[in-house]
């Protein structure tokens, strides 16, 4: 430690909004995403002096993901693991796989659903799929900085956003028409 | 990888506009007739859609948190430690005063964050000035509350509701877990520490006539007062130390 903390908050403050979104879906149950986002900057300062630049934004979201998980080992819990079965696995496979008479998925109304429901939906998706929607669609990265945050190819990340929104989707869509039966 | 990895690579390479002219071309005409991977786009959409619908903006306070939490740091590992008040630029002292108002309130959360770490660093026992490590932690973290504007700590005439300023937070300590609450009266903040066990008594304390199991002692500009019942209750605070129990008796009962 002993970089320059005004640079330091300079460089790494205007990019708060991403981490905290990063934060919120990272954090283990029990974390508190504050608490975490204020580890991810505490750990960034310690490293800031021998940081060689690059993507500020990757960079601190890598910081929250390894802060997240290193914090998720202390409680014995892992913040990216599907918890239980998932819903899609449970699911007639008429549905999950889109067979004959049932409803467009996308057709469903996703913006009648709120908020609760697609954070549980998207925490049925697998690790690395739910990584790179929330680093993409819901922090705004780039696919080539959450494939920096991630350390794994472009490619790669764009393959998972494409599955797992589509999962999300679909458990969306059983979501809203569970809801809607008498 | 199969072919269903592949045709979903390149449609996720497609919907990412990465393909070129032609190949593009080729899905665009492909999708008019594949119902199967035309109904993949518009999930895809679907999914992208609702996950926007987690986005939330930050906390307002929290940009404040983290750079109280960074200064701390910095104030911690600096070296040499300097800055005394008198050859402090001007800008430096405007700067300073600013922001301590600014992060008076979240202060006191991330700080006890902070002495946390420090305390959870720290063996158990005596620490080496003699101070027990539960009383040593208190202190630090009432010391580490960034002080009203204009640095007056006089107690007189504070007969104000008391505040409570951030959220109460939990260290451990020489094997102690301690609750601690900052409450504001007046011009002075205060931190109530309270524990299960008895908070130790320091080497250079004093017992307090007619209160039992109480005890005083100065930490720095701090004084502190202890008294001990079904819980352990320690307050600190920058007053002097005829002034603390009369203080220490305006706040809430822990």
């Amino acid at each position: 430690m002993g970089a320059d903390h005004r640079a330091f908050l300079e460089a790494v403050l205007p990019h708060l909004d991403a981490v905290w979104q990063v934060a919120r879906h990272a954090a283990a149950d029990g974390q508190d995403p504050e608490d975490l986002v204020q580890e991810t900057y505490l750990r960034a300062y310690a490293a800031f002096g021998s940081y060689r630049g690059g993507n500020t934004r990757a960079w601190l979201a890598a910081i929250c993901l390894n802060a997240a998980r290193s914090q998720a080992r202390r409680r014995r819990r892992r913040p990216w693991e599907v918890p239980g079965p998932a819903l899609l696995d449970v699911l007639p496979r008429s549905r999950a796989d889109g067979g004959e008479g049932v409803a467009d998925v996308a057709d469903v109304v996703i913006a009648g659903l709120d908020a609760e429901t697609v954070s549980r939906c998207l925490g049925l998706l697998p690790e690395p799929q739910r990584a790179c929607i929330v680093l993409v669609d819901v922090a705004g990265y780039t696919a080539k900085e959450a494939a920096e945050a991630l350390g794994c190819p472009r490619g790669t990340v764009l393959a998972r956003v494409h599955r797992g929104r589509r999962k999300l989707a679909r458990l969306l869509a059983e979501a809203g028409v569970a809801h809607g039966q008498p | 990888m199969d072919s269903h990895d592949r045709d979903h690579r390149l449609l996720a390479a497609f919907l990412a506009g990465d393909l070129d002219p032609a190949t593009a071309r080729r899905w665009d005409e492909h999708l008019l007739e594949c119902e199967a991977c035309w109904r993949a786009v518009r999930e895809d959409r679907a999914g992208h859609q609702a996950a926007q619908v987690l986005r939330q903006p930050a906390p307002p306070g929290l940009a404040d948190r983290v750079g109280f939490a960074v200064e701390m740091a910095a104030a911690r590992t600096a070296a040499p430690r300097q800055a005394r008040p008198g050859i402090r630029t001007r800008r430096r002292a405007r700067h300073d005063r600013r922001l301590r108002w600014r992060l008076a309130g979240a202060g006191a959360v991330a700080a006890g964050l902070v002495i946390t770490l420090m305390v959870l660093l720290l063996p158990g026992g005596r620490q080496a000035s003699g101070v027990p490590a539960a009383v040593a932690a208190v202190a630090r973290y009432a010391q580490a509350i960034p002080p009203p504007a204009g640095d007056q700590h006089s107690y007189s005439g504070g007969w104000a509701t008391p505040v409570e300023v951030g959220r109460p937070v939990t260290v451990t300590a020489g094997g102690q877990r301690i609750v601690l609450r900052t409450w504001r009266l007046g011009g002075t903040e205060a931190v109530v520490a309270v524990s299960a066990h008895p908070f130790p008594m320091p080497a250079r304390a004093r017992g307090v006539s007619g209160r039992g199991m109480a005890w005083s002692a100065r930490w720095g500009r701090l004084g502190l007062y202890c008294l001990n019942g079904p819980t352990s209750e320690l307050v600190a605070a920058p007053v002097p130390a005829a002034e603390l129990a009369a203080l220490a008796a305006r706040l809430p009962p822990a």
